[in-house]
């Protein structure tokens, strides 16, 4: 998980290096998208890209769900998760309020 | 027919195809709370929100098909809402949703499926902008009106709004969660609209995995299900989703 958070840790997964640079490149619109989708389907080949976009589009959608109804995290995922959020530092996101309340600070 | 991708060169699946055409339908169609009209208008005020918020005029986003209906009929509330969900969701607030839920011309309701409407709209324009192809032109609207049905099971359980919990549908719901006597908050957090749930089913599957594919283990498709995940944390940690 840290590699999520941390591009200099090796995540394990094949072509992370590629796959994240694209997901960067998609979600925050950058000048160098084709590039790195040119990356990714070198790497993997179209099919991959277009599971890649679909995957990107997806959680494009679910993290809007999430924040735009205010939904605290599941016991279990809570549970499960709360070694790692602390290292990668999620805990001081703004929609940690909504499983924490007002225990975590409001962003700056 | 909409979804074509002749001049795209990607090798989009049918399955994805199928539910993008399935995704307009119900776009273009009366639903709970909001007219066709209205739906429509949601989607174009999304897709107007992707390109300012990416430093373009509306227009050169999609261009004047592309928009669909505009503004017509909206609540400012709603359009609003729309942008900052599209922009700024990371920083939501539940006073922030109460506020709009209360303004003129919305609801709770009319909340929760504008926020259905924009999402899976907002999907759709992503996987198009990723592969670098043009967003398919918004659908016509069909006639007809809202149910203005809200479930009578709905109550407050996680989260600021009310959702229709497994344990409370009404006969017309029964099928909602497969029978399943529990639902991630996510899965749930829809619900006060229940035909919000089986689109983003639908979706999800085309876009991601079935609920029962994400029970494998195994590689469902072309990039393993690592390598999916990695893309999902990624993009949750680029919204600052703590979710």
């Amino acid at each position: 998980m840290q590699g999520t958070t941390d591009d200099s840790v090796d995540v394990g997964v094949p072509f992370a290096d590629v796959l994240m640079a694209y997901a960067d490149a998609a979600v925050r619109r950058d000048g160098d998208l084709a590039e790195r989708r040119a990356a990714v389907e070198s790497a993997l080949g179209a099919e991959a890209v277009v599971d890649a976009a679909a995957t990107v589009a997806n959680y494009q959608r679910m993290v809007r769900i999430a924040d735009g109804c205010g939904i605290p995290l599941d016991e279990v995922t809570e549970q499960a998760s709360a070694e790692w959020r602390e290292s990668l530092g999620v805990n001081e996101y703004y929609s940690a309020l909504n499983t924490y309340g007002e225990e975590v600070a409001a962003p700056a | 027919m909409a979804f074509e991708y002749l001049g795209g060169g990607w090798p989009i699946s049918r399955r994805v195809r199928g539910a993008h055409r399935r995704s307009w339908e119900r776009l273009a169609s009366a639903g709970f709370w909001w007219t066709g009209v209205e739906r429509v208008a949601i989607a174009a005020e999304c897709r107007r929100a992707a390109a300012l918020a990416a430093g373009e005029s509306a227009d050169s986003e999609s261009g004047a098909a592309g928009l669909g209906g505009g503004r017509v009929g909206l609540p400012e509330a709603a359009v609003h809402a729309v942008q900052k969900i599209v922009v700024d969701n990371a920083n939501l607030s539940r006073e922030w949703v109460e506020e709009v839920c209360a303004a003129e011309g919305m609801s709770e309701e009319r909340y929760i499926e504008l926020l259905g409407v924009l999402v899976h709209v907002f999907s759709i324009d992503e996987l198009h902008r990723a592969l670098g192809i043009p967003l398919e032109p918004l659908p016509a609207a069909l006639a007809g009106e809202p149910s203005r049905r809200r479930p009578t099971g709905a109550r407050r359980v996680a989260g600021w709004l009310p959702i229709t919990p497994p344990d409370a549908l009404d006969a017309e719901d029964a099928g909602l969660y497969d029978n399943a006597p529990f639902a991630a908050n996510v899965l749930t957090a829809l619900s006060l609209v229940p035909d919000n749930l089986p689109w983003l089913a639908d979706l999800s599957h085309a876009h991601y995995l079935s609920y029962a594919e994400m029970r494998e283990t195994g590689k469902v498709r072309e990039i393993s299900r690592a390598q999916q995940e990695l893309i999902a944390s990624r993009v949750s940690v680029l919204n600052e989703c703590f979710y």
